[in-house]
């Protein structure tokens, strides 16, 4: 196996697409390392990302905030520009893997990797995030990214594509609300066995706007819209949050695995929304 | 208890080991590299059950690996744990084989000049399997129908047909249950399920082999017992035992995992033989998780009693899946037949237990040795059998307990011996009080429910006894005077992290009257001790500390006899006391001024006038295993919506006698706790049927701990020990370690049991379980 370590983003994109065989991105090496380890994976070159320092920033804009793909999670997590305009990616970012797996884990390396339970991926769904991507042709692409994710593993980009930066658009009504729950077998250290993000535009328990994000309920991070059509332009009454719980619960394809029955995901589904619509709502009822 | 004035027991002390520990400086054999070591490697199989049909290792040997199979080390059919009596042990290892019956069974190694390189030729041995039907449930594995894993294996010497992969039985009777269910009025029955648990000590097991120009071997290993370790080499490879040197080194934790000699060691042993230079393995965790796992049950527990709460029969069933070798399932039934008859009187039982082969990882001791099982199914149908006669479970058992002056075999049938101190009722009184137990009352609303469970429980100190029985028991020391009046002592008993050995610094301190700081733990191997059979069975402490402490009483003798010719008093009428000060024993005859001398000085003046050094050496076989018995109350929180269960609260009870390091034996309580409530909650290791992999793959990213985050704070925890002396032990202590987890599991789900009204009969109790049984509850109504 071969390795390289190019200092430029230039020289990463032409050893992409140079056809060297199977090569590999490598960032923080979090997912790659193990499955490496577990020969889940078998490259024929690896290409560390590492040292592209360009492409690790957090920049707040007029409209959004862009995240470099070398952003490692711990960063994110202590950002106050984050916490300011995304508070729910914070949170996510948080409560990601341990002190140790934060510091290398970047948020590129996150996406790419597309685990169903990719932990930055439903607020980032939420959020109604948009992925810009970059090929050895220098074509830049920006995917939403309820586009992005294939399937387990899987994702839109092409062999000789990578991820530049994400950008979270800065929201514009001042009734946005948004929370964020994450459920492991133990508090730290743990990967998802569901996780849930909310973004939701309401006022007086009338919602104008909502987008739910889910993690490792379904092959890849999805979106409940059926669900979320049923909150749109609605009263939010507790009948509503009854039905749209049973809605959910229909609306994901959790698999059975050895952290979580599929029973279990699509029961915490509707625990958690109930839960995430609370927290949201409680200031304006009453 | 009686008023001591103790110096050194008792006290707070700074681990002698502590700060190189601390500060990463101690040497584990990890950390081992010799002048010409090779890196060994370990190609396992990656089936459950096969056959190798044919193996190749020329192009890993073009490499300049040196590379070895099952052809190549000594056709020996051995037993990895000898504790027990060559006659009753059970033998179906070798040290590579060609018939791997788990993923993960070691069929050849290798070795080269670096860790890359071996790599490498691992994946270069091209070997044909054929793959064998594989069994993964011991019941199934039973049927007459099922494959044999095994023909034959040994029993002693003699050559024994397995049938339905019975690996083990025992049944064992006394009275007759038939009449003492007759004469019950009421009578529970239940089945308890416990999971098979991985060790997770944190080092995996190494070993480093370097080849001696005599013909001989030094080894450093990962182990609980070098003697052990030494005599199973010296058999296997036939080499003089004065020619096989078992170094003693740091191991980072242990938890039973190396009660055994691990199966890594002979495999190093024959690499380093072959290439003759130094090889060093050690195992990747992946390896280490299909090494040993704890030992799983099913338990089938049925009591009867008397209205009044008088238990009068019980009857035990149990099997046990033992995976693919027998690590002495035997003694295992024993004590688990042991554990359950040493809680409770009762005048008629019967106990059935089997052990099975399967396809799985193999199981060995584990915290406890199938007590933590036991004590899980007694305690939880104690709580049943409570509630049915509308008792207050405290009371039922202070009336059944086993106590003071009764007799118990908490070691299995075969090691007797009377209890001669016992603080079961000062616990469960004062454990009450601590935790609020008459106080506690029900919520039955709301999202969170709170409940508190109690269970008690007890562990042998070691395995001694009158009689010799299946178990081999005695450990020895040699203790020396030095001529400035600092002691050395040497014990092969190994310390595997819990501070044993500073405890038995502590006994030698306090028996001679010495400053701590004075007392020196040496660096011994096999050569330079006398032998000790394991640091097992919450042993440590009264018998390797009961051991030194006759040896210390010897060389004190002889101190005493030197002082005496120089203080010109009988040896009798001389005594001793430490002067911190002078950081000095002093040996004086009372009431008499001036007739005053230091340890020092007689051992300086002993040297001088070439009288001798003040040492002795011997051996003690303790003719007692006391049960340091314990009792929790653990209070939990129930979340009805998502089934999660957090440990909130706990009391931790203690009957350990002395308590000599009181700190750690704090540290041990915490422990033991943090271990019990993983094993009640989250710690499992299940199969994937079609490749016979452990599902995590060997990774703890899923093979599950608590973190800090999910038990109690240290400040909800409380500990209490008792005001017990054991007087067979030395200074009047204990053991301590195994017991502080065993009654664990079954608090929890009492505290369940409490909460929610729920009772869980299988352990881990996930937070699926709980949300399923919730919602059976309520479509019930
Ligand atoms: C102990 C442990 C705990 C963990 N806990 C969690 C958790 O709680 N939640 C969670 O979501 N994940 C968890 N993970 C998984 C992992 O840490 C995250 O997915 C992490 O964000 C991956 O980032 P990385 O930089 O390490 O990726 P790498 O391992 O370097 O790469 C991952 C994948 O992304 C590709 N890649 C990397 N950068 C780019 C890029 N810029 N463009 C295109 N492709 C790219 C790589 O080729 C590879 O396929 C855990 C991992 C470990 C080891």
């Amino acid at each position: 196996m071969e390795y390289y370590r190019p200092q430029h983003l230039k020289r990463v994109l032409q050893l992409l697409g140079g056809g060297k065989g199977k090569a590999k991105l490598i960032a923080g090496g979090t997912n790659v390392i193990p499955d490496l380890r577990g020969k889940t994976i078998q490259p024929d070159a690896l290409i560390d990302l590492s040292h592209l320092k360009s492409l690790s920033y957090i920049k707040e804009g007029n409209k959004s905030i862009r995240l470099g793909a070398l952003t490692t999670i711990a960063q994110m997590a202590s950002s106050k520009v984050i916490k300011n305009y995304a508070p729910i990616l914070s949170e996510a970012a948080q409560q990601l893997g341990n002190p140790l797996v934060r510091n290398r884990a970047t948020i590129g390396g996150n996406l790419s990797d597309a685990s169903p339970a990719a932990d930055t991926a439903p607020p980032l769904l939420a959020l109604d995030a948009r992925i810009i991507t970059e090929n050895a042709t220098n074509n830049k692409k920006a995917i939403p990214i309820d586009q992005f994710f294939k399937g387990p593993n899987q994702t839109v980009l092409k062999r000789d594509e990578m991820i530049k930066e994400i950008i979270v658009p800065k929201w514009t009504s001042p009734h946005i609300k948004t929370a964020y729950i994450k459920l492991g077998l133990r508090n730290s250290m743990s990967i998802s066995v569901i996780s849930m993000a909310l973004w939701i535009d309401v006022e007086e328990m009338f919602c104008k706007q909502i987008r739910i994000g889910l993690g490792a309920v379904a092959p890849t991070p999805i979106r409940a819209l059926k669900t979320e059509e049923m909150v749109t332009g609605k009263e939010i009454t507790p009948d509503l949050i009854e039905a749209c719980g049973s809605e959910l619960k229909k609306e994901v394809r959790p698999i059975t695995d050895i952290r979580a029955s599929a029973e279990y995901r699509r029961e915490m589904a509707s625990v958690l929304f109930k839960r995430l619509i609370e927290r949201v709502t409680f200031e304006q009822r009453e | 208890m009686t008023k001591t004035h103790y110096h050194a027991i008792g006290k707070k002390t700074v681990r002698k080991d502590g700060l190189a520990k601390v500060t990463g400086q101690e040497i584990y054999t990890s950390d081992l590299f010799l002048p010409r070591m090779l890196h060994g490697r370990v190609l396992r199989s990656p089936y459950p059950h096969a056959r190798v049909k044919k193996i190749d290792t020329r192009s890993a040997e073009a490499l300049g690996a040196v590379c070895i199979t099952f052809k190549e080390v000594p056709d020996i059919t051995y037993a990895e744990r000898i504790v027990t009596i060559p006659q009753k042990t059970f033998k179906d290892r070798h040290v590579l084989t060609d018939h791997p019956r788990h993923v993960g069974e070691a069929v050849a190694a290798v070795a080269a000049e670096t860790a890359e390189l071996a790599e490498k030729a691992l994946g270069l041995i091209r070997v044909e399997y054929e793959r064998l039907p594989a069994l993964f449930d011991a019941v199934e594995a039973m049927k007459p129908e099922s494959i044999a894993l095994y023909e034959t294996i040994f029993f002693g010497q003699e050559e024994l047909r397995v049938s339905n992969n019975v690996a083990a039985t025992r049944e064992i009777i006394e009275g007759d249950i038939e009449k003492g269910f007759l004469e019950s009025e009421i009578i529970v029955e239940e089945e308890f399920r416990t999971g098979r648990v991985y060790h997770a000590q944190m080092e995996t097991k190494s070993v480093v082999c370097q080849p001696e120009a005599d013909g001989g071997i030094t080894v450093w290993t990962t182990t609980q017992t070098i003697h052990n370790v030494r005599q199973l080499l010296g058999e296997i490879f036939k080499i003089p035992l004065n020619k096989v040197n078992v170094k003693k080194i740091s191991v980072g934790g242990a938890f039973g995992s190396s009660i055994q000699m691990n199966s890594v060691v002979p495999i190093g042993v024959a690499l380093a033989l072959k290439a003759r230079r130094p090889v060093k393995i050690v195992l990747t965790r992946e390896e280490d998780m299909v090494d040993h796992c704890k030992y799983p049950s099913y338990i089938r527990l049925k009591l009867g009693a008397k209205k009044d709460g008088k238990l009068m029969a019980g009857h035990m069933r149990v099997i046990v899946d033992i995976g693919a070798h027998n690590t002495q399932a035997y003694p295992l039934l024993g004590c688990m037949a042991g554990w359950w008859v040493s809680l409770y009187r009762l005048p008629h039982l019967k106990f059935e237990g089997k052990a099975v082969y399967t396809n799985k990882v193999p199981a060995c001791a584990m915290q406890g040795f199938g007590n933590p099982q036991v004590t899980f199914a007694v305690e939880s149908l104690m709580e049943i059998l409570a509630e049915i006669l509308g008792m207050d479970s405290i009371d039922l058992r202070l009336k059944n307990y086993v106590g003071l002056g009764e007799t118990f075999w908490g070691q299995g049938p075969t090691v007797r011996s009377i209890i001669q101190s016992c603080g079961v009722e000062e616990m469960l009184l004062k454990g009450a009080e601590l935790s609020g137990w008459k106080e506690r009352k029900k919520t039955l609303e709301g999202t969170i429910r709170r409940g508190l469970g109690m269970a008690r429980g007890f562990h042998t100190s070691g395995a001694g006894a009158p009689m010799p029985g299946e178990v081999i028991d005695y450990s020895g020391s040699i203790v020396k005077i030095n001529e400035d009046g600092s002691v050395d002592f040497m014990t092969a008993l190994m310390d595997l992290g819990g501070g044993t050995l500073d405890a038995l610094a502590k006994i030698v301190a306090e028996e001679l009257k010495v400053p701590l700081e004075k007392v020196g733990i040496s660096s011994v191997d096999t050569r330079t001790t006398v032998y000790d059979v394991c640091t097992h069975a919450t042993r440590g402490i009264y018998c390797g500390g009961g051991a030194l402490h006759k040896v210390t009483a010897q060389a004190k003798s002889k101190l005493l006899e030197f002082a005496s010719r120089i203080l010109q008093a009988p040896p009798h009428a001389l005594k001793i006391e430490i002067d911190e000060e002078a950081g000095q024993g002093m040996i004086y005859v009372e009431g008499v001024p001036g007739k005053r001398i230091s340890v020092g000085e007689v051992a300086k003046t002993a040297q001088i006038n070439n009288w001798g050094t003040i040492a002795a050496v011997d051996s003690l076989r303790q003719v007692n295993c006391p049960p340091t018995f314990n009792a929790q109350f653990i209070e939990v929180e129930v979340n009805t919506e998502t089934g999660v269960i957090r440990p909130v609260r706990a009391v931790l009870c203690s009957d350990a006698g002395q308590v000599i390091n009181p700190d750690l034996a704090e540290g041990q309580l915490y422990g033991g706790l943090y271990r019990g409530l993983g094993y009640a909650l989250l710690e499992d290791t299940d199969y994937d049927k079609e490749t016979g992999e452990l599902k995590n793959r060997g990774l703890f990213t899923d093979f599950k701990m608590l973190t800090a985050e999910e038990i109690p704070r240290l400040e909800d925890i409380q500990t209490y020990f008792t005001h017990t002396r054991e007087p067979t032990g030395p200074f009047g202590a204990k053991g301590i370690g195994e017991a502080a987890l065993n009654p664990t599991a079954a608090a929890v789900v009492n505290a369940i049991y409490d909460a929610i009204g729920i009772r869980f009969t299988k352990i881990p109790v996930t937070p699926e379980m709980v949300l399923k049984a919730l919602n059976e509850k309520r479509n019930q109504g």
